[in-house]
């Protein structure tokens, strides 16, 4: 129902027939009386005094009614938010989040409300309200615009495609994709001061509680451009709808709101403080009750008490190592060291070391002289026939062969152990050379600087920082250099992909599909930005709070086609958090672990607040047992559907038990999941702090103290002290990450050259003595390949629903990445070229080349990081490659080509952006060749000009419309202009241009661009 | 990757359980996304009517080379080719709804894991079969890339190379369009240049990124990307193998001929009728045209396979994601039925016999020789001479590299 407006986008017709209704007499401001013979519901809504010279804005939940204006009687909620604006100019709602500052969804429908009293001159003027759904504009109490409601749900791609609008104005900036858009008359008799009165119905059933960009404008008489409606006494400036104007306020308005954002977020989370600090007194009292170990001080020059802690623990292992260290270094040694031992430990101990079954260990040599339950020796000492062992492996017989499973012993490896148990079975200790050991020299400060920067935020230091860093007289240089980059907010981001990895987030932007997600980034994010102690956003994340499709940590217990979610969270925390594996818990009890079925239930139960039953498919089929010659290694002990209550199984392995001590800890006693985060986080658990920790450490160091990181059963930490030291240091500076991050990157274990061999160490041989070297992660890399181009990322916004038809749960908007992180999935598996989205494809291939997949189906603890000619490949000829590589219009490369000074000069340059180094000489004078001729002439006396401008607009393809045919060609026509890459910078003699972009393309292609220093 | 490379060949005896192994080499997966309507193609019955409702094929069938075996009248080109094609009328499985959870069934051969990622047919083909030749990639994608299609836990060694348009190449090993071959050559003497410049490394992580440098260096060289290059082909048999898909099939034929051992060649483009095979309502209209352009390409390719006595060699394949029922929807389209349908296998030395399987009245439930997705899987790697029950290792633990799998004896001569 409306009067005095239309809707349609056949706007040339609106001004016509609308003028005759739209005399609007203005009145004393605050007037809301309303006409006699009014057609539309209500009248215009009392807000009283506004603050002048502002915009105010209220957003009220539960709005009644979505399609039709309320009746009187349906009434309003206090506003659920009150912010001010500038303008008539709303480009998105503020975030929502839960009272504990986690992020969730606003109660649709909603009505926002946008009023001001605004100063309109005599005249006869045109109004311009662009909204998504339905909207009015009172003015004075008349109803001068108002648009229609969103009609029923879109079809699943067969929507006609949406023509691009034609401006209402030349040049005007367009409408947001079915944004609506009605102009209407206005005519003001004498100059006035109006209260003007934007409602808007935003989300509800069928949509998400998106805005799409909304706003009054009004085009006066005689002017020839539409302006954004702004108060009487307005401080800020005019705004014509034009992109050159309106481009800079949307960014003014998105700092505004993310400030706004994070102060909410802030005051919400402070009501936790009271609680967290209850938990901290706690955790100290425990800490006080529990020392560290004590740090070694004799032996060594760790004497002196500038030694790191870390250095005086690692020092002290190697000269341990050194002094008993076997140095009998006979081929018999050698033998049993580099032949014997690896083959027992990759055969026997998996069930025969720290696990004993059939009560046999074979990890020592009185051990395996001792034998198991049976009593018969394993090994007999000189006599390899009489040897149950040998007899064993050598076995034809598969119902006794070891090691079981269907890969028996080779030959030789049978003849290896024959010839040692013969030759009298000696176990030597392991030798260890000095140059195995050696410390290597701390790096320079190029390298150092490189590295600190990229395992804190992510990216390599610019130019400047390289100049300002090597100028630095500073003892503390290095320090001070630390403690600004933890303090800086990007370490946010290069934190993201390890969690999202290890926490398995997984959202898509089509259907849900194989463990499935909601995008709980948001939430990790949110807690890394603000530095929350491990302890309580880990907490958070069990307690799945917030909305699971918007950001909150509710998403993490999304498990999409899952039929038991609650065992596979379960799984993700137990390797996440307790080092404890039971992935094959999930169908059987673990054949080389002590974990069973039953175990992950029972933490499923805890999350799930209910007791469980363990589906049908989780089992394994009994044909499987019937065909095997020999008892099987694993044992299905729960049948399906038997019903499972919360129980703690790892009080043994974490200390942590359910005792009335934990009570102490908890604000509900009766919630189950609040128990299971507070078994899982409370301090008497000695694995949570010490697995992250060793997590921590192998991110900054190539290898843990523990390995595999996410499965300690029967795994030995090469540093049990140090370990512990840094777990209760952590513990002691309240689970602070940071902290942790200065105390590992300030130690010279850090700091040296990375020769390390630690991930290929077993851990009575990984001394730390150096760091791994390291490969960057496929985010990293994609981070500087846009950075050291001075670009900022430029890809699609991740969704297929451009115009909130449908509620994100399910079609979800990841947002448009500005860094690599935020990429998502995009698996086409419907090959439709409509659902691409180019240069988001652009970014994923590369992305994807170097070990980061979207599809997160379960925990990624350790990326695959093996190398193939995929990754040199992409960083060759992806299109990414093009786009960076270029000199494009305008670009920084194009800056630094026109003003450098010279060839010399040039590659300097070049060489501290992208390797943050200088280069060598040999270097230098093989580009100062390549760049010299041609360099004096390299520029083009031209500007850069409107023949350079873009391509035209292509129409939208969405979800809705993504089976036309036309959509597919839409797509491909975007991928051609992606895969094309951005116009050059004529400004540029073209032969001299190319040779820089190939300096440019052979800096990136080096292997120094994609590895640590 | 941590397993030893494995495969069985004619030295070694087959498993009793077994009939005699094949001896293909490669294989080019035809891979119909949206659900390739059995009864509008391989396994047709009478005509019904989507106006008055009437349950049945949309098309008339014809005859093909093997007796009793009819065929939609659209596939005219693979109908007297027959005697090289075996439909395989009764594959099944019990996913509907989804088109990725089907897409994943059809290409992992297993129902999903909450606790591990399986690997795809081609990615299991790349784990056990070396390329035909050395520094050929074992599994090349013609289509857009995903997990379904991927390694899973074998790792990026089992993965593949993939393309999405032929005539731009394979994704990170092809020239970019606007680089020439000389600016391309001069970029490469530059880097090599500027690698030689730096000292060289000893630790062994960053010679092996040196080796594969150089590797991909040589790869998106001229020589390996020539198997790209249809313009090598002659004018006529492009033209015979038809539009984009038929390029794709021709590209995976000189790519068989390069060594490689599985190509999987998507068709769905969408182009002719929005939805591709997917024919709800309105897009079963111009299913015939779809049926025509696969009809086209892959007669070509059977024809060109076998001129160049490559067609006992190589094993193609079409398979979707599940069939569509006889009846019509409301639109007068089709919707999904994954209780019965066919997947097609011709070539790679197999004894073929025009279609396998029966189904009833209206391709609507089996009746005779069901074959399961893990029995098809075991047809596939068995004619590979790949032993379907052979174990995988994610880690500790054994993965059967098919579901229990048996392949089709008849297929094989038993």
């Amino acid at each position: 129902m409306r009067s005095l407006a239309t809707t349609s986008n056949v706007r040339r017709f609106v001004s016509l027939l609308m003028f005759m209704f739209c005399l609007v007499r203005c009145a004393a401001s605050g007037s809301a009386q309303s006409e006699p013979g009014q057609t539309i519901a209500g009248s215009m809504p009392e807000l009283g005094e506004l603050e002048s010279g502002n915009v105010d804005i209220r957003l009220y939940e539960q709005s009644p009614v979505q399609d039709r204006w309320p009746a009187e009687a349906e009434s309003l909620a206090k506003p659920s938010l009150t912010w001010q604006s500038t303008h008539f100019f709303v480009s998105r709602l503020p975030l929502r989040y839960d009272d504990w500052g986690i992020r969730d969804s606003w109660q649709a429908p909603l009505l926002l409300r946008v009023s001001a009293d605004v100063k309109i001159p005599q005249g006869n003027h045109r109004l311009l309200l662009r909204a998504r759904a339905l909207s009015r504009l009172w003015i004075d109490g008349r109803v001068a615009a108002s648009t229609d409601a969103l009609s029923k749900s879109p079809p699943d791609g067969e929507e006609p495609i949406t023509p691009i609008p034609t401006p209402i104005v030349a040049g005007m900036r367009l409408p947001g994709y079915r944004q609506q858009e009605v102009v209407s008359p206005l005519s003001i008799e004498s100059d006035s001061t109006c209260r003007v009165v934007l409602e808007v119905v935003v989300g509800g059933k069928g949509a998400r509680t998106e805005t799409g960009e909304v706003c009054v404008a009004i085009q006066r008489e005689g002017c020839e451009h539409f302006e954004l409606l702004r108060p009487t006494a307005s401080r800020s400036e005019n705004i014509r709808l034009i992109d050159a104007e309106v481009e800079p306020l949307c960014k003014s308005i998105e700092r505004q709101l993310a400030a706004m954002d994070t102060e909410r977020r802030h005051s919400a989370e402070a009501t936790r403080d009271e609680y967290w600090k209850k938990r901290r007194d706690y955790v100290q009292r425990w800490l006080n009750a529990h020392p560290a170990p004590s740090i070694p001080t004799s032996g060594n020059d760790a004497a002196a008490p500038s030694v790191h802690p870390i250095d005086a623990f690692i020092v002290e292992k190697i000269n341990k190592s050194l002094s008993s260290s076997d140095v009998n270094n006979s081929p018999e040694a050698r033998n049993f060291n580099e032949k014997v031992l690896p083959l027992l430990r990759a055969q026997c101990f998996r069930c025969h070391a720290d696990k004993a079954n059939g009560g046999l260990r074979l990890n020592t040599r009185e051990a395996a002289l001792a034998g198991g339950d049976s009593g018969v020796p394993a090994i007999q000492p000189g006599d390899s026939e009489a040897s149950e062992l040998l007899r064993r492996i050598a076995s034809d017989d598969e119902s006794e062969r070891m090691p079981p499973g269907d890969k028996a012993l080779t030959k030789e490896q049978i003849e290896l152990v024959r010839d040692w148990i013969k030759q009298g079975a000696q176990w030597y200790a392991r030798p260890v050379q000095p140059e195995d050991v050696k410390l290597p020299p701390v790096i320079d400060d190029e390298k150092f600087l490189r590295r600190v920067y990229f395992d804190a935020i992510g990216l390599p230091p610019t130019d400047k920082a390289v100049h300002v860093f090597l100028a630095d007289q500073r003892e503390d240089k290095r320090q001070r250099l630390i403690r600004e980059l933890l303090a800086d907010s990007r370490l946010a981001d290069q934190w993201m992909p390890y969690w999202q990895d290890v926490l398995a987030e997984n959202p898509t932007i089509i259907n849900a599909s194989l463990n499935s997600t909601g995008p709980f980034r948001w939430f990790i994010y949110d807690s890394l930005i603000d530095n929350k102690p491990v302890d309580r956003w880990v907490t958070e994340l069990i307690m799945m709070r917030g909305n699971a499709h918007e950001g909150g940590s509710a998403g993490f217990g999304l498990a999409g086609e899952n039929d038991a979610p609650m065992a596979t969270k379960a799984q993700i925390i137990g390797s996440a958090f307790l080092g404890i594996e039971m992935q094959c818990a999930r169908c059987h009890d673990s054949p080389f672990h002590s974990t069973l079925q039953k175990d992950l239930y029972s933490l499923a139960a805890y999350l799930e607040r209910k007791a469980v039953t363990v589906p049908k498919t989780s089992s394994v089929p009994v044909a499987f047992f019937e065909k095997k010659a020999r008892e099987s290694l694993i044992k299905v002990t729960l049948p399906t559907g038997q019903s499972i209550d919360p129980a703690w199984p790892f009080a043994d392995e974490t200390g942590s038990t359910e005792d009335d001590a934990l009570d102490e800890l908890l604000e509900k006693k009766d919630d189950s999941r609040e128990r299971l985060a507070a078994l899982i986080t409370s301090p008497t658990n000695h694995r949570f702090a010490q697995v992250f920790v060793n997590r921590v450490w192998k991110q900054l160091m190539g290898a843990g103290f523990v390995e595999p990181v996410q499965d300690w059963e029967g795994r030995m930490p090469s540093h049990p002290e140090l370990l512990q030291w840094l777990a209760h240091d952590f513990m002691t500076h309240g689970y602070d990450m940071r902290h942790l991050l200065e105390t590992i990157m300030t130690s010279q274990a850090y700091s040296r050259e990375a020769i390390g061999r630690n991930a290929t160490a077993e851990y009575d041989v990984r001394f730390f003595n150096a760091p791994d070297r390291r490969r960057m992660t496929s985010e990293q890399i994609v981070d500087s390949l846009y950075f050291t181009a001075g670009m900022s990322m430029d890809v699609e916004e991740l969704t297929f629903v451009h115009d909130g038809r449908r509620p994100m749960s399910s079609r979800l908007t990841l947002g448009r990445p500005t860094r690599a992180w935020m990429m998502a999935n995009l698996a086409n598996e419907r090959d439709r070229p409509s659902l691409t989205l180019p240069k988001a494809v652009m970014v994923g291939e590369v992305m994807e080349a170097f070990g980061w997949t979207g599809a997160r189906q379960s925990s990624i603890n350790q990326r695959e990081g093996s190398p193939t000619a995929i990754q040199p490949g992409v960083l060759s000829n992806s299109v990414l490659s093009v786009w960076v590589t270029r000199v494009a219009a305008g670009s920084k490369l194009a800056d630094i080509a026109l003003n450098a000074s010279s060839p010399d000069d040039l590659v300097q340059q070049l060489f501290l952006r992208y390797l943050s180094r200088r280069p060598s000489e040999s270097e230098r004078k093989m580009f100062v060749a390549e760049l010299s001729d041609g360099f004096a002439d390299r520029v083009i006396e031209t500007v850069l000009s409107e023949a350079q401008s873009l391509p035209p607009p292509l129409p939208l393809v969405t979800w809705f419309n993504h089976l036309q045919s036309e959509a597919n060609l839409i797509q491909q026509e975007h991928e051609r202009r992606v895969a094309a890459g951005p116009p050059v910078d004529v400004r540029l003699n073209p032969q001299w241009r190319e040779r820089l972009e190939d300096t440019v393309w052979s800096l990136i292609n080096h292997r120094e661009f994609v590895w640590m220093p | 990757m941590a397993h030893a490379l494995h495969t069985l060949h004619a030295t070694e005896p087959a498993p009793a359980t077994l009939p005699p192994q094949g001896q293909a080499e490669h294989v080019i997966s035809i891979w119909l996304g949206g659900g390739m309507g059995q009864i509008d193609t391989f396994d047709p019955k009478r005509r019904g009517d989507p106006k008055a409702k009437k349950a049945g094929s949309y098309y008339d069938s014809i005859d093909t080379a093997v007796p009793n075996v009819q065929v939609s009248e659209h596939l005219k080109g693979i109908a007297p080719l027959m005697e090289h094609v075996t439909a395989v009328r009764t594959v099944n499985h019990n996913v509907i709804d989804e088109h990725a959870a089907a897409t994943n069934r059809m290409h992992t051969g297993r129902a999903i894991s909450g606790t591990i990622t399986y690997p795809s047919i081609g990615s299991l083909v790349a784990s056990q079969l070396e390329p035909m030749e050395a520094g050929a990639p074992r599994y090349v994608l013609i289509g857009y890339p995903n997990v379904t299609r991927g390694p899973g836990f074998l790792g990026p060694n089992a993965g593949y190379i993939y393309l999405t348009d032929t005539s731009r190449g394979p994704i990170g090993l092809s020239r970019p369009q606007s680089i020439t071959q000389d600016r391309q050559n001069h970029r490469s003497e530059l880097l090599n240049r500027f690698r030689e410049a730096t000292p060289e490394s000893t630790d062994p992580r960053l010679k092996e990124y040196d080796s594969v440098i150089d590797e991909s260096l040589k790869l998106s060289g001229p020589e390996f990307n020539r198997s790209f290059q249809l313009n090598e082909e002659p004018e006529s048999l492009r033209a015979e193998y038809g539009g984009e898909f038929g390029q794709r099939c021709l590209v995976a034929r000189r790519l068989v001929q390069r060594g490689v051992r599985f190509i999987e060649v998507s068709h769905n483009l969408n182009f002719l009728n929005g939805a591709g095979w997917d024919v709800h309502n309105e897009g079963i209209l111009k299913q015939h045209a779809l049926i025509q352009e696969l009809d086209t390409a892959v007669a070509a390719l059977l024809r060109d396979l076998k001129k160049q006595g490559l067609l006992d060699k190589t094993l193609v394949t079409i398979t979707t994601e599940f069939g569509r029922p006889p009846e019509f929807d409301s639109g007068g389209g089709r919707g999904h039925q994954g209780s019965a349908f066919t997947c097609v296998l011709m070539g790679g030395g197999l004894k073929h016999c025009g279609a396998y399987g029966t189904t009833d009245d209206l391709a609507k439930k089996i009746v005779s020789d069901p074959v399961s997705v893990p029995d098809f899987f075991a047809t596939i790697l068995w004619s590979l001479g790949i032993d379907p029950s052979l174990n995988l290792y994610d880690g500790d633990r054994p993965v059967p590299i098919t579901d229990g799998g048996k392949p089709i004896a008849a297929l094989f001569g038993v």
